[in-house]
């Protein structure tokens, strides 16, 4: 007589509280007599806060008026966003021409353009786009931003910046059709995939150089009106500050931050005082110094603008954090690698440049846009010492004459679109943290 | 004898190593610092040169002799006496550090406080509360602290009921009065024979630690244990009561009274105090609760369920098992939101309260003009303080770290 069944039993169903509805409510918020009175008091206070900010903030709020005095007729109680939207210009744009705007939203656009191919896995020669990026694009922005005469330098910068887009756009354009990237489909192209290395290389450089004149002629008679960079401002000089600041701040940041572990001692002295004094000061006390003290240091008669002062502030401050960052992602590098590279007869620039930094850097990425996040809320101090960026914009609303005495409203609407543009970055980071830690573990 | 042989050849066959002066290592290290002193030197000499002309050219003043000038102009928050024209800038430099100091003790104390409690919730069984902590947590990270303090300075603080409407937070006594120019609350006045009352207090906890040191010994002798809590909350409540009445009470209350068109007596903070203290709180509290969180998180699960198995009961799990061993994790970021709470108090200056920066580093500065010399100490005064408390994390570290091993 067999104990053991012949068939299968058939499967039980999961218990109720672990699949319905019902039970997930019990189990997550009315487990027990204590855990039911905290849901329903989070409940009521949830109802208090979204009623309150829903009252305040929609069913009264004013959209529609010409100044405060008709918000006021509309409703005592409510929020009164018309002299946000009537400012919304500003606080995008500062004080920017607004026949000009163009060229801010243009710059913008080519921006997205240029690093969209960073997230197109057929697309090749990620590194090249990323150095692209930060080496030329401030050129070509800066150009477009502030606009009139081009120097010599100024007019083979622009040119460099427009060559390097368009082959960027052209590399992108191959990778997604061909998957291939950019060289070798004009080698292909031009019947050249069987010629020597030095052939092909002429036949590249060639046509690198006839594109580089060709832009070059045609960005001569190309003049845009000067704007003085008194007139920048809102998210547009937050975005600008904070994007030269984590740009010029990453090279700052490696280069102390190897100067802090190297084993000369009066480098590692000298990088480890500066990291320390930076990191040790508040920011605000940085951009007094700068304000104050950069024109003392500079030669007689030479004047820095007041916004050079601060960017050179920002990347100093930025740079002495960025470091810290750099650090513990070499430290986290581990030593074969240091010994393989030695092993097959790197040296120091070799070793860091080759094997180390690229892995460290790979892996920093997440905490470098946290750093970015850092600093884009950290912006907002330049409004302290008088520059307009979008806290400087949103304090001004309620100095404009219709909206005299509106405070609260612009503050909010800073509140909600820092919320936005932070929240989603450090949803991207902590993404990008899984991503890459995933690919380390195999 | 092999030994020697080999040692022959090998002198023998070394070949013969030519010394080339830029390839090697020391002269390459040499070279470098050299070169890097060099550079960081000019540009120093080069820096201070050009200061050093520019003061000279424009006639500014340089030197520490400000010190004990007098300072022409007034403070509204201060916690050391001073009279403008009599008080030197000495003294404003103390008291805005002051300022400073108090603004982020409090901040730290209520931002600790909070952040726990935040943390807590946020690992909590119910679905609902933990996702209000996490609400909590990104909203107010992920807003500029600036934007926060200003909202509170003008959105709050000045939006409060003028002095005449003032609200009574002490429940009709006029104790604690706030109204939108800040908060008045009455200050004891000790009377005779009042530092017996400290003093008993501090005797009842001094007996309070011996207590509970002996119910540990005694514990660990013969596996008794004896309620210490109870006992020594009687102690630490009850001896100095006992001792306040009978020495007849003798503390007086100086209590703010409305006065004209304004409060008269009693302590008063103004309204940037309130609205940097409370955005400060909050800011950092959403950091800290994260540092929390992570912290407990970090505790194997394992130790959770062996607690829990010999019959510990949750709250004993928490606080005997997993809290002791989550510290290491929370307590440097902890330190580090502490270090960047006295930084970003600094931001007071714009809305007005008078910390070091504002009053010393912008008002003093404008007024007297040592440029270098004000902006200097004020960077050496944080300075001073991030090294303290980082000198105090690593003793912390080394402690916490010799202990794991």
């Amino acid at each position: 007589m067999a104990i053991v069944k012949a068939e299968k039993t058939p499967d039980r169903p999961a218990p109720v509280l672990e699949s319905s509805v019902l039970g997930w409510l019990y189990k997550n918020l009315f487990s027990s007599v204590f855990n039911t009175l905290l849901t329903f008091f989070t409940l009521y206070i949830i109802y208090l806060t979204i009623s309150g900010v829903y009252v305040w903030g929609v069913k009264d709020a004013t959209f529609v008026a010409d100044n405060r005095r008709e918000c006021y007729d509309n409703s005592l109680t409510g929020a009164c966003w018309a002299g946000v939207i009537d400012w919304l210009d500003n606080i995008f744009y500062g004080r920017y021409p607004r026949e000009e705007i163009w060229r801010i939203d243009l710059g913008g656009v080519l921006l997205a353009l240029w690093m969209a191919p960073l997230w197109m896995g057929r697309v090749k020669g990620k590194v090249l786009v990323g150095t692209s990026v930060v080496v030329f694009y401030p050129f070509l922005a800066g150009y477009l931003f502030s606009g009139g005469d081009k120097g010599l330098f100024m007019q083979i910068m622009v040119t460099s910046a427009i060559v390097a887009f368009v082959v960027n756009m052209a590399n992108m354009l191959v990778g997604l059709a061909k998957n291939t990237s950019l060289p070798n489909f004009v080698i292909q192209l031009t019947g050249q995939s069987k010629a020597p290395d030095k052939t092909q290389r002429n036949v590249l450089l060639l046509l690198l150089a006839i594109v580089f004149a060709a832009v070059f002629v045609w960005q001569m008679n190309w003049t845009v009106e000067s704007i003085s960079w008194t007139k920048w401002g809102g998210l547009f000089l937050t975005l600008v500050i904070s994007g030269i600041g984590i740009a010029s701040a990453l090279p700052g940041g490696i280069i102390l931050a190897l100067g802090r572990r190297s084993k000369l001692p009066i480098v590692r002295v000298l990088s480890t005082g500066f990291i320390e004094v930076f990191r040790s000061v508040p920011l605000i006390t940085v951009l007094f110094m700068a304000t104050t003290m950069f024109p003392l240091f500079m030669p007689e008669g030479f004047v820095l603008n007041k916004l050079v002062q601060v960017i050179i502030a920002v990347i100093l401050f930025n740079a002495c954090y960025m470091a810290e960052t750099v650090r513990a992602g070499l430290q986290a590098i581990p030593k074969g690698q240091f010994e393989g590279a030695h092993t097959i007869g790197l040296g120091y620039w070799g070793t860091m440049g080759l094997i180390i930094m690229p892995q460290a850097l790979k892996h920093m990425i997440p905490n470098i846009v946290g750093s970015f996040i850092g600093l884009l809320k950290d912006t907002t101090l330049v409004s302290i010492i008088g520059l307009f960026d979008v806290l400087g914009m949103l304090r001004s609303i309620s100095k404009d004459i219709p909206w005299l005495g509106l405070h609260k409203e612009p503050l909010v609407f800073g509140a909600i679109l820092f919320f936005i543009l932070c929240f989603l970055m450090s949803k991207y980071s902590r993404h990008l943290e899984v991503k890459l830690s995933a690919g380390r573990k195999h | 004898m092999a030994e020697k042989s080999n040692l022959e050849t090998e002198v023998r066959s070394r070949p013969k190593e030519e010394f080339n002066f830029f390839q090697d290592q020391r002269v390459r290290s040499v070279l470098y610092q050299l070169l890097t002193a060099g550079i960081v030197g000019w540009l120093a000499w080069y820096l201070i040169s050009n200061t050093a002309h520019n003061l000279e050219v424009r006639g500014m003043n340089t030197g520490f002799g400000f010190w004990n000038v007098s300072a022409g102009f007034d403070t509204d928050f201060k916690l050391v006496d001073y009279t403008p024209g009599i008080g030197t800038y000495g003294d404003i430099f103390i008291i805005g550090a002051l300022n400073t100091l108090l603004i982020s003790f409090l901040s730290i104390v209520f931002s600790t406080i909070l952040g726990f409690i935040v943390g807590v919730l946020r690992l909590s069984r119910n679905w609902l509360v933990a996702k209000v902590a996490l609400a909590y947590v990104e909203i107010f990270r992920n807003i500029p602290l600036l934007i926060q303090i200003v909202f509170w300075y003008i959105g709050v603080f000045s939006l409060l009921p003028r002095v005449k409407q003032s609200l009574d937070l002490s429940f009709g006594t006029g104790r604690v009065v706030l109204n939108n120019r800040g908060l008045y609350f009455s200050t004891p006045i000790p009377g005779d024979l009042f530092w017996l009352t400290p003093l008993a207090f501090v005797i009842a906890v001094i007996g309070a630690f011996m207590y509970r040191r002996w119910a540990h010994k005694r514990q660990d002798a013969s596996g008794v244990q004896t309620n210490t809590i109870l006992p020594s909350l009687a102690a630490i409540i009850l001896i100095p009561l006992a001792v306040y009445f009978a020495t007849g009470m003798p503390l007086n209350w100086n209590v703010p009274e409305l006065s004209g068109f304004n409060y008269v007596g009693g302590t008063s903070v103004p309204p940037a105090f309130l609205a940097l203290l409370v955005s400060l709180s909050i800011y950092h509290a959403a950091h800290i609760a994260e540092s929390v969180r992570a912290g407990i998180l970090s505790v194997n699960k394992g130790q959770n369920e062996a607690a829990l198995s010999i019959g510990l009961s949750p709250a004993r799990v928490m606080s005997m098992v997993v809290i002791p061993q989550a510290m290491p994790a929370i307590v440097p970021p902890l330190i580090s939101n502490w270090m960047n709470t006295v930084k970003n108090s600094s931001l007071a200056i714009a809305i007005g309260y008078s910390d070091i920066v504002a009053l010393f580093m912008q008002t003093a500065l404008n007024q007297a003009g040592y440029a270098v010399e004000m902006v200097g100490m004020t960077m050496a005064f944080y300075m001073f303080i991030s090294l303290t408390i980082s000198f105090f994390l690593n003793i912390y570290n080394k402690r916490v770290q010799l202990v794991e091993r």
